[in-house]
């Protein structure tokens, strides 16, 4: 009997969660297909693919540009990112030296810092080099604020190699950066894979970096190209938001489906041995 | 193959603590060497430091006459065998054994062949495929073995490689170990914390304690003539009997006393009257006659061929080992009895064997 209502809640709180956490996502679908938002109110619900057709057609709105910039600022940040981390966190991970811990406390600190604090300084240096609305005045940012993560998640999986491994391939002749790139980081590879993924939709979300650093079509993200969209009389045009939200979750979401097994290994793997 | 000096080799961690003290010994080519102790008596820190794992404190390392001290772990042409075997996860069997070939640039041709000729040796021919993950223990040893042996290195190491078998299955490596040996004619240095293992498998055995070295002597050598208490109360099972008393000079003849205790010593001891020592007795050294000692049974242990018999005398506990055909009973007394030849003295202060 026990078991049955254990079931029986267990159920029932996994059935709360998904409704509270789907229902905007839910919310988003419905209005990206419907003819016009503001269906409740005057009862007419008009199921049309129209807002889709028309930002991915429209040239005006520039919707696949900004994805394109998204795919492209978040694809190269996150993967240098992480390479940078798993360098890093491998020396972290292997070498012991004074204040290794505080050296790592410090570097979570940082990225604690509000983005709003380097704004200002931020879009003076990139003024400076001439980078406002480019992609490495994206990229840059971008990479130094995902590193403390990288590094961390990095970090945690180096920590459970066994140093034996190193070792062996030491006496077997490798270097160290043969070591990594041949033995740690193929051990290490769910992880690496997974830190990727993370950085990816860290950066893909971003917001306040490329509000400030991008001015057109030509870098800004999906984010803040979302948020800018405007109508033909400056009314907000829900359902082309809604229908463009919803486009920007499918690479997340295909990366997700793609990787599923690693990140999943990623994320158990060590846990139990 | 290789010859191996250490000369005075000392490594001090954290400017405090002895992980080798001045250890010097020689290892002859083609001789299977044993490092023995307890744990943290520095036998594994002497294995890192030969294959360049840890740094040198002070002294010298040398292979046939190089000084290899400077030289980076790959750099040594050494191979070593870990306790936790420390395959590589992602490769497959032939690829853990070639890693090292490919490292050193060999060509694929020469991988192959070494690479099969080592899984011919040690039976693991039709495993080149499978993951580590898919091997049980006792393939996983073979494949760290095969690491080493494609390598034809100037030196194996092996860092107590079979503490991680079952029993049986370590009996059944033991022997292979020492077949491997002989066909390969390799001059090997083993790290171990089992006697059984050092005594079987050893040609020279080097017992360390605390980092420094207690003796060197071959197997029998070590058991027979142990230099100090420890080496005589480390190699063996059970281990020595140990007695605290006082060595007397009695009309003329050495009398070993523990009241009310009293053994008639070999005369050569008088020279030693008047000092505090510790006799030794080896539980496997009583026999049919000798010096007697009565004991009260606490305990027996049957063994099929023989008896181990576990008493107490004047607060002293010892165990003998008894032929098969007695039968003591606990609680009653019982004569054991030790031929003077069969008996230890150590010095108690500095524990030096008289």
């Amino acid at each position: 009997m026990v078991e049955r209502e254990e079931a029986v809640l267990k159920k029932s709180g996994v059935i709360f969660v998904l409704f509270f956490s789907l229902i905007p996502v839910f919310w988003m679908l419905i209005i990206s297909l419907s003819q016009s938002p503001d269906f409740l109110v005057n009862g007419e619900m008009v199921l049309t693919l129209k807002n889709y057709f028309d930002i991915i057609a429209r040239h005006n709105l520039h919707f696949l540009d900004f994805l394109k910039n998204s795919i492209i600022v978040a694809g190269i940040s996150s993967l240098f990112s992480t390479l940078i981390a798993a360098l890093a966190g491998y020396a972290v991970s292997r070498i012991r030296f004074r204040g290794r811990m505080v050296f790592m406390i410090l570097v979570l600190t940082l990225s604690m810092f509000p983005q709003i604090c380097i704004i200002g300084y931020l879009y003076k240096f990139m003024s400076r080099l001439g980078w406002i609305n480019s992609y490495p005045g994206l990229i840059l940012p971008y990479i130094a604020w995902s590193l403390p993560l990288g590094l961390w998640i990095m970090l945690s999986y180096f920590s459970q190699i066994p140093r034996e491994l190193d070792e062996a391939a030491m006496v077997d002749g490798a270097n160290r950066f043969q070591i990594l790139i041949r033995v740690i980081l193929p051990v290490a590879l769910p992880g690496f894979l997974s830190t990727i993924l993370l950085l990816f939709i860290f950066s893909f979300n971003e917001f306040l970096f490329a509000l400030m650093l991008t001015t057109d079509f030509h870098s800004q993200t999906v984010p803040v190209g979302i948020a800018l969209f405007q109508g033909l009389h400056g009314e907000l045009p829900w359902g082309y938001i809604m229908s463009a939200s919803t486009i920007s979750c499918l690479p997340v979401i295909i990366i997700a489906l793609l990787f599923q097994r690693q990140i999943i290994q990623g994320l158990t793997r060590g846990a139990v041995k | 193959m290789a010859e191996l000096r250490l000369e005075k080799v000392t490594k001090i961690f954290d400017h405090k603590i002895y992980g080798a003290k001045e250890i010097t010994f020689q290892a002859k080519d083609k001789e299977f060497i044993v490092l023995v102790g307890p744990s943290g008596c520095g036998k594994t820190t002497t294995l890192r430091l030969i294959a360049g794992l840890e740094q040198l404190t002070s002294g010298n390392i040398f292979i046939d006459n190089e000084c290899i001290d400077k030289l980076s772990p790959g750099e040594r042409n050494v191979a070593m065998v870990f306790q936790n075997y420390a395959l590589y996860p992602h490769m497959n069997v032939y690829d853990n054994m070639a890693f090292a070939l490919k490292m050193r640039g060999y060509d694929s041709d020469e991988i192959e062949k070494r690479v099969k000729n080592a899984a011919d040796i040690l039976g693991l021919t039709s495993f080149l495929k499978r993951k580590p993950a898919k091997l049980s223990g006792g393939q996983r040893q073979r494949v760290a073995l095969g690491r080493a042996i494609v390598r034809e290195p100037r030196l194996f190491l092996f860092d107590e490689p079979l503490s991680n078998l079952d029993a049986t299955l370590r009996v059944q490596m033991r022997t292979e170990l020492a077949r491997i040996h002989k066909r390969l004619s390799a001059t090997i240095i083993y790290v171990t914390h089992d006697q059984v293992e050092a005594m079987t498998l050893g040609q020279k055995i080097i017992v360390l304690k605390d980092g420094e070295v207690q003796q060197i002597a071959d197997p029998l050598t070590l058991y027979n003539n142990p230099d100090n208490k420890f080496v005589a109360g480390f190699i063996g099972s059970p281990p020595m009997n140990f007695i605290r008393g006082k060595i007397e000079n009695n009309n003329g003849e050495a009398i070993f006393v523990h009241p009310p205790l009293k053994l008639k010593l070999k005369k050569r001891f008088l020279s030693s009257a008047g000092k505090e020592v510790e006799l030794g007795i080896r539980p496997d050294d009583f026999s049919e006659d000798g010096l007697e000692i009565e004991i009260i049974v606490d305990l027996i242990q049957p063994m099929g061929n023989e008896k181990y018999i576990y008493g107490h005398c004047e607060g002293i506990t010892l165990c003998a080992r008894i032929p098969p055909d007695l039968y003591p009973e606990p609680e009653e007394s019982f004569k054991l009895k030790v031929p003077q030849d069969k008996i230890y003295l150590f010095d108690a202060q500095t524990e030096k064997r008289l």
